[in-house]
């Protein structure tokens, strides 16, 4: 947690309070640090990630675990998956990168 | 350079990426008129680009040039449904596509 703090701070300056990150959930690895999130999906595709599978979020390391992940970001906006907003409207998807998140970021 | 819905997933993966840019412009520049004209179709015609998008990030043999494509693809949903803080103007989008437009042109 420690860590993202600090990445927030050297990519976002001092007040910085969110890092982007895109997940996989099936290969459930997450790739954060990117200017963008469309940068850290394109690194997982070449990685071999499939885009149907990456979704975008942003994480708050300075709130609550239980606020801390926010579902937001321009990569979720695929009409094809039947996801017409930058969110992540399936609830067992919300709570899938959750659960995820919540095993590879130590408090 | 329409590619009918239905033909797209397969003869997608035959063409360049010039040719599938050019393509994906063609769907934007839609959009373009259709907002410009603020008629209702400019959404749907956005949404056909971003599935155009999203099969040439699945194009294997662009593995290594994934970064721009995805980009481009977040400012164009920046721009039409998001804050558009990439500043991008309709000039700013139709100048990006508009060399694969020629290139396509030039190799029919």
């Amino acid at each position: 947690m420690q860590e993202l703090q600090q990445l927030a701070k050297s990519l976002y300056g001092e007040h910085a309070e969110l890092v982007k990150a895109v997940i996989d959930v099936e290969r459930c690895i997450m790739a954060i640090g990117g200017e963008m999130h469309s940068d850290e999906e394109a690194m997982l595709l070449e990685d071999g990630s499939k885009q149907q599978y990456l979704w975008g979020i942003n994480i708050y390391p300075n709130k609550l675990k239980t606020e801390w992940i926010e579902f937001d970001s321009m990569i979720n906006l695929r009409p094809s998956q039947h996801n017409r907003t930058r969110g992540v409207e399936n609830l067992a998807l919300r709570e899938q990168i959750t659960a995820i998140v919540g095993k590879l970021v130590e408090p | 350079m329409i590619i009918h819905k239905q033909l797209a997933a397969g003869r997608w993966y035959e063409l360049s990426l010039t040719e599938q840019l050019a393509n994906i412009g063609s769907e934007v520049e839609r959009a373009l008129d259709f907002q410009k004209r603020k008629d209702d179709r400019a959404i749907p015609a956005f949404e056909r680009s971003l599935d155009l998008f999203d099969l040439t990030l699945a194009d294997a043999r662009l593995r290594g040039r994934y970064k721009e494509i995805a980009r481009t693809r977040e400012v164009v949903c920046d721009y039409f449904v998001g804050d558009n803080e990439y500043r991008s103007t309709q000039e700013s989008l139709r100048r990006y596509f508009y060399p694969y437009f020629l290139a396509f042109a030039k190799n029919r």
